[in-house]
């Protein structure tokens, strides 16, 4: 070797030494660089599937990112949803990805879990379950959530292996009285959907339709196709109930009642519609049955007893009869006791007296939940199980321990010693806890499976990404434990289910299965037909009408147990983002208050956040108050959801389960459970507890932030008012050339390239569901900080639902989406020193986080207060981190944030059509937000384009923009509710 | 004044740099302590967040805000005493203002780290410098924070300078009588001034200028100050009386500082010759002036809000009056006008007693005036759906304390090892009899 080689390899060496040692440990989540199969690198592939966090199943396009599901998004083909999810919805990908989930089946021995194999564990079942059925009929049981078509074929194929009936479903809300109803006076055996969509006037007695009721998102989008405003008119929304849900917060008026008087009033209004001349076309027979039994029932006394002055239920009455297409529906889904039914009834009762047709009700297309059994079923099977005549019960994916009143039994039922309990499932919750055996199966988002949210359509589910534990899914495990070897229907579930379509002749040529998959399901042509009314009615009036209406419970406060719109029935408490985002109407998150009015708060000496002890027959929990005018004096409305005493980290031990609090007594009539209300004793425990409130002030205090139009002023249009620099006459400025006004600007207008982006909110559509919400925490990798640090006002949402109470009626609310208002004049600009918020050449307010040092100045001169700081760096326990997004930073500690308008969307908009040498087109950027509105209220789009919607839309005489007269020039253009009384 | 020598000016101030006793140096190394414990909780919320402090959406300011306008205030007075009264020939300064020009130095210093404190990523800090870098990315000149960037350093150094120019002569006379290595290092200090005809000259000459240069920078710097909330659009923020309300705020309360300062001083180093009760009454007279500038901003403030017709402007002030935070607005009006009015009765102010304690409440009242349009403005803005409540937490506190203690130390440094009291300016007033 001579010198010169020696240097050569001496420096080479070095060289390849240095760059090899790094001190720093890699920090990057590594997509794989070959993608596989039919995905690109970088790029995003959508599969479509169902959504199965509650029974309405709603159709859902999954997007996977290098292998990993990132997001959910309705499915624009389906028919249910039309591309539209809920809040919970969005929150699926979040069970996937759960810190808690189970990866390894566990076996209780001597009272601890044992990690045990798949194998080892499928062998067990199959070996118990065999022994049972060998033992006689009906040893094994099933109790599952409401399932497919084929998950319900092989679990009753399985059974009847088992020498057993086929399994019961079972959900906490089974409609046992709407059901009931349906049967009594429609005449159909099921859950009927509804054409709300068609109807002008919507009468509810407390049917939770936007939030929980059947399915939500259908009927959102249904019900703004009836209310929003169109041309010069609009539909109308009544209800009729002693407290406001989400639902009722959002009609048109509210006829307050006594609770447990809905009945008297949907009956009373029977008999006054009857006087009105309705109700001609039925039958002579029922005809005389309504007159003999509404008798009982004049308005005089409906004012009596539900304490509606009988001048307003005139008013409704002749509202209703004046009604072209009315619609009714009826209580709410927690009500199946005798007053619930009842109100169901008479609100069917009222619908057919109304609709000769019946054209509103939809026999055909009926709700998949109607295979859910009635509650007395449920109890007759752990009836069974406790007397020992079951002895394996296998529970799919269901959590009745914790639903069902701690009386029911079920705890011991399923601690008997000769009984062998199997929870299948993700989770460790209260149920999984007590039986001997819990079997993790695969996630929705990882499963072959069908179903159906209405029962002629076919809705596929398929895995949207690799599995990410080993876990099979819920057929795969009936395959395996269900069948001996040899006698198996199909190989696997993802075959059992294409045999049985092709069987079935739904599906006929071999690509067909391949395209049901590729758009998620069987649709029938847009457009096309589907559906009709119920055949044949009964012509006798229900046998509990004719009797006399019970008489709501005097005296005390009542309770009221209501489903969430955040957690569902309890199964949404363990996901971070349903638990961050806070509830639509208290703006308190992470935990769930007892809700009472004022007045009521007082007379028991209680006050905001003050814990009160609910003491019932049945038990006591604690509970911190939330005052609110939207619930009648004497009422305590609780949402269920909380409470849970496992169920993981996010759930275990937050918030109290008023489902503890009612005692297990079942309606005759209808087999549900009997205690919609019951009677409660508040007392004050003297100590307090910090809610994680997200609202200042309850009114905006004549401010203009929302602002409402009735309909006669915006037909009157009124004179042109004189534009001034006030809060109420200042102008409209678009954050275009034209908003500017040297008169009033100081600086020229910006030059804004191609596209100027701006949002229309229409505040007439924004039900106040959060949906948004939840999407943007998906899209945008937005931190969940928890309870402490949501009441010290450290919350990150980028878009939040304001909510405000009218100043003047309290119980009157408004939602108000608040983000981030790009605005072309922004005070946050110009106070940064040095540029971190930075207005862009198409108007976007960017948040350089690179850049920002952390004055927070943008945010204290930020009139809207939608900026955000990172307190700290905040942390997604693993494998949460699986679901951010690649395409949106996540930011460090010591940063501002906030909306970008989802600015990669537009990047990835804009690539795309600069690749084909074009401008943006209408219609290609849609924000998170955007994207999943059910009811269509937010739009998105370039301003600058004068035959956008958005630019249209500014045009619109209900146009204003909040704050609006501090010259920001907001983007974000706001619509006028337009409301019925001024 | 008349009994007092040049030897026997010389001989007290330069008697209270013998070497401290023991007492002394546990109060430095309490003091010492004290800044350990609020760097200690800086260097935890750097760790860990600017979240361990209170701050929160919509207040995203808090103490450290509220203690860096406070120290900035407390600044001013100083530059008043040794400037502009110089310039105005009020002899009765004179005994006072070295130890006040030194208060402004120290005040400054720590007011200088409050915005560090403050920063979410204090190791970003370099980004507001206009240093030139490939991105071409330069500081915001529009912003007010950039205005304080160059005000407060600006202030830092002319502060600095005319300090150390009116030590020169007493550092020469320390030298001349100092021995071994403070000799050395005195000697240094000093320059090699000789006393020098020609010396003198320029000096004070140079005294002037400088005096003439810090003039402005009293009503500048904290009118800048002022601006970063009046450039805001903050109901309670917003309004172009800030400046002047914020300058007089800030004399006001560096007054109060200054006998703070002062009374134990003169007790503890028997100034009682040298700094009189004439002259601590002149500073308590000029105090009913800045008092009742102050209560008259007050006014302005709420007549404005009222006069205004501005909806969010008068809730903001009907709150401020009324909400949580009304016992603030209480103590800074109490404190602030109120009691200072007490000066009019002529056996108050010549009370040491008195002065003392009033000093100490309206340095108490000034900071609850900063935490009052701080924290009260944006609390209850714009957006009521947003509006928020703030409360410090242990850290800032633990900041705040440690501040405090570093302000006290360097000044209790100052005492024993340099002249408190400017020899040069007491031998001028006894020579010219003013």
């Amino acid at each position: 070797m001579n010198r010169r080689r020696f240097l050569q390899v001496a420096g080479l060496g070095s060289v390849a030494f240095a760059a090899a040692c790094s001190p720093e440990a890699p920090q990057f989540l590594y997509g794989p660089p070959q993608a596989t199969g039919d995905q690109v690198t970088g790029r995003p592939t959508w599969y479509a599937s169902t959504c199965r966090e509650c029974p309405a199943g709603c159709g859902l396009i999954a997007k996977n990112r290098e292998g990993r599901v990132i997001k959910v998004e309705g499915n624009p083909l389906h028919p249910l949803n039309r591309g539209k999810l809920c809040l919970r919805g969005q929150a699926a990908v979040q069970a996937l990805y759960h810190p808690d989930r189970l990866t390894t089946p566990l076996l209780k021995e001597e009272g601890r879990w044992v990690p045990l194999s798949r194998d080892r564990a499928l062998e067990l079942i199959a070996a118990r379950v065999r022994e049972a059925a060998r033992r006689g009929e009906g040893r094994v049981r099933i109790l599952s959530e409401v399932v497919g078509q084929s998950a319900l074929a092989l679990m009753r194929a399985a059974l009847g292996n088992w020498n057993a009936a086929g399994p019961v479903i079972y959900e906490p809300y089974a409609y046992e009285a709407l059901r009931a109803a349906n049967r009594e006076v429609f005449g159909v055996e099921g859950l009927v959907s509804y054409r709300l969509e068609e109807a002008d006037l919507v009468l509810g007695f407390g049917a939770e339709f936007l939030e929980t009721w059947l399915s939500p998102v259908e009927y959102a989008w249904k019900f703004k196709a009836m209310h929003a405003v169109r041309g010069e008119g609009k539909g109308a929304f009544l209800q009729v109930s002693p407290f406001l849900s989400l639902t009722g917060a959002n009609a048109d008026r509210w006829y307050a009642c006594r609770p447990g008087a809905e009945s008297w009033v949907a009956l009373g209004l029977a008999g006054r519609l009857l006087g009105l001349g309705r109700g001609r076309h039925l039958p002579e027979g029922l005809r005389r049955e309504i007159e003999q039994a509404t008798a009982a029932v004049p308005f005089s006394r409906v004012e009596q007893v539900a304490g509606i002055p009988a001048a307003r239920l005139e008013e409704l009455a002749r509202r209703l009869a004046a009604a072209e297409r009315p619609l009714v529906l009826g209580a709410g889904m927690w009500q199946n006791d005798e007053n619930g039914l009842r109100a169901n009834l008479a609100a069917n009762l009222l619908q057919r007296m109304l609709d000769p047709g019946l054209a509103r009700v939809d026999a055909v297309n009926r709700h998949r939940v109607e295979i859910a059994r009635p509650r007395a079923e449920v109890m007759g099977l752990f009836e069974d199980l406790a007397a020992g005549r079951a002895e394996v019960l296998i529970l799919n994916q269901v959590n009745p321990l914790f639903h069902l009143p701690a009386a029911a039994g079920v705890r011991e039922a399923m601690a008997r010693p000769d009984a062998w309990v199997v929870s299948l499932g993700g989770f460790l919750d209260e149920t999984a806890q007590a039986a001997d055996l819990v079997f993790p199966l695969a996630h929705a988002l990882e499963s072959w499976d069908d179903y159906n949210g209405w029962d002629p359509l076919l809705s596929s589910l398929q895995p949207a990404a690799g599995k990410f534990t080993a876990a099979p899914n819920l057929g795969d495990f009936i395959l395996a434990v269900g069948f001996p070897e040899g006698e198996k229907p199909a190989p696997d579930y993802r075959s059992f289910i294409a045999g049985r379509l092709y069987a079935e002749g739904r599906l006929k040529a071999a690509a067909d299965w391949p395209r049901l998959l590729q758009q998620g399901g069987l649709f029938p042509p847009p457009g096309a037909p589907s559906g009709a009314p119920p055949a044949n009615p009964p012509e006798r009036l229900p046998e509990a009408l004719r009797r006399a209406l019970p008489l709501p419970p005097e005296g005390g406060p009542l309770l009221a147990a209501v489903p969430s719109i955040r957690l569902f029935d309890g199964r949404g408490a363990n996901r971070p983002w349903l638990c961050e985002i806070p509830d639509p109407l208290t703006r308190v998150a992470w935990r769930t208050p007892v809700c009472l009015h004022p007045e009521t708060a007082r007379a028991h000496g209680l006050e905001e956040a003050d814990l009160a002890r609910l003491v019932t027959a049945a038990g006591a929990l604690e509970a911190p108050v939330y005052p609110t005018e939207t619930v009648v004096p004497g009422l305590a409305v609780f949402a269920v959801g909380q409470g849970h005493d496992a169920y993981g980290r996010y759930a275990e031990g937050r918030g109290a389960n008023p489902w503890r609090l009612l005692s297990p007594r079942l309606e005759p009539l209808c087999g549900g459970p009997a205690e919609g209300l019951c009677r409660v004793g508040l007392e004050r425990t003297g100590r307090r507890v910090l809610l994680a409130r997200t609202d200042g002030s309850r009114t905006q205090l004549d401010r203009g932030l929302v602002r409402t139009a009735t309909l006669a002023a915006l037909r009157g249009g009124g004179p042109p008012r004189k534009a001034g620099l006030t809060l109420h006459d200042f102008p409209l400025t678009l954050p275009l050339p034209e908003g500017y006004d040297p008169r009033r600007d100081f600086y020229p207008p910006h030059d804004h390239a191609e596209n100027r982006w701006g949002m229309v909110v229409d505040l007439d559509r924004c039900i106040g569901c959060a949906a948004c919400v939840a999407a943007c925490y998906a899209e945008n990798n937005i931190a969940v900080v928890g309870e402490a640090a949501v009441a010290r006002g450290r919350e990150m949402a980028w878009l939040e639902i304001v909510r405000y109470h009218d100043e003047r009626h309290r119980e009157r609310v408004f939602f108000l989406p608040m983000l981030c208002q790009h605005c072309d004049n922004a005070p946050c600009e110009s106070v940064c020193p040095v540029y971190a918020p930075h207005h862009s050449a198409e108007g976007l307010n960017n948040q350089i986080y690179n850049r920002c040092i952390g004055t927070r100045f943008c945010s204290q001169n930020c009139p809207y207060k939608v900026r955000r700081f990172n307190w700290f760096d905040w942390n997604w326990p693993d494998p949460l981190p699986l679901q951010l997004n690649p395409d949106v930073t996540v930011r460090s500690k010591g940063v501002m944030e906030k909306c970008s308008f989802c600015v990669q969307r537009i990047k990835e908009a804009r690539t795309a059509a600069r690749n084909r040498g074009r401008p943006i087109r209408e219609g290609e950027v849609v924000p998170a937000c955007v994207q999943t509105c059910p009811t269509e209220a937010l739009v998105f789009g370039n301003l600058m384009d004068p035959d956008s919607r958005v630019r249209r839309l500014c045009d619109d005489p209900r146009a204003y923009q909040v704050l609006g007269y501090l010259n920001t020039k907001p983007a974000v253009i706001y619509l006028k509710k337009v409301t019925e009384e001024a | 004044m008349s009994e007092l020598s040049f030897a026997r000016i010389d001989e007290t101030v330069l008697g209270t740099l013998a070497p401290p006793r023991r007492g002394y140096w546990a109060l430095v190394g309490a003091l010492c302590l004290g800044v350990l414990l609020g760097a200690g909780c800086w260097a935890y919320q750097i760790a860990v967040g600017i979240g361990v402090g209170g701050q929160n959406i919509p207040v995203a300011w808090g103490t450290y805000l509220i203690n860096f306008v406070f120290w900035v205030g407390i600044a001013h007075s100083g530059t008043l005493i040794s400037a502009i009264l110089h310039l105005l020939r009020a002899g009765w300064r004179n005994p006072i203002a070295r130890a006040a020009e030194t208060m402004t130095v120290f005040a400054v210093c720590c007011a200088g780290l409050f915005p560090f404190i403050h920063l979410g990523r204090v190791w970003q800090v370099y980004y507001m410098l206009p240093y030139p870098n490939q991105r071409q990315l330069w500081p915001n000149f529009l912003s007010p924070l950039m205005f304080d960037v160059i005000a407060i350093s600006t202030y830092l150094t002319v502060s600095a300078l005319f300090w150390y120019t009116g030590l020169l002569p007493d550092l020469a006379a320390v030298r001349d009588r100092a021995e071994g290595f403070r000799r050395k290092v005195f000697r240094v200090l000093s320059l090699g001034w000789s006393g020098a005809h020609d010396q003198w000259l320029h000096y004070s000459r140079g005294y002037l200028f400088f005096a003439a240069l810090a003039t402005p920078l009293v009503i500048s710097v904290h009118s800048v100050v002022s601006w970063d909330f009046a450039l805001g659009i903050v109901p309670g923020w917003h309004t172009t009386i800030f400046a002047p309300y914020f300058v007089a705020g800030a004399i006001h309360s560096g007054l109060a500082m200054v006998l703070t300062l002062m009374i134990p001083l003169r007790r503890i180093f028997r100034y009682e010759a040298i700094i009189t009760v004439d002259v601590l009454e002149n500073v308590a007279k000029t105090m009913i002036l800045t008092g009742l500038l102050v209560g008259l901003a007050y006014g302005t403030e709420y007549f404005i809000a009222w006069y205004s017709h501005n909806p969010v402007e008068w809730e903001s002030f009907r709150w401020r009056a009324v909400g949580e935070y009304a016992y603030g607005l209480y103590f800074m009006v109490v404190c602030n006008v109120l009691l200072p009015l007490l000066f009019l009765v002529r056996a108050v102010r010549r009370s040491l007693a008195w002065l003392f304690g009033l000093s100490l409440v309206v340095n108490f009242g000034m900071w609850w005036e900063r935490f009052v349009i701080i924290v009260g403005g944006v609390a209850h803005d714009f957006a009521p759906h947003a509006w928020g409540l703030y409360a410090p937490t242990v850290v800032e506190y633990g900041i705040m304390a440690g501040s405090f203690c570093l302000f006290f130390l360097l000044f209790v440094l100052f005492c024993k090892h340099l002249p408190s009291v400017s020899m040069t300016e007491m031998k001028e007033t006894v020579a010219h009899g003013r």
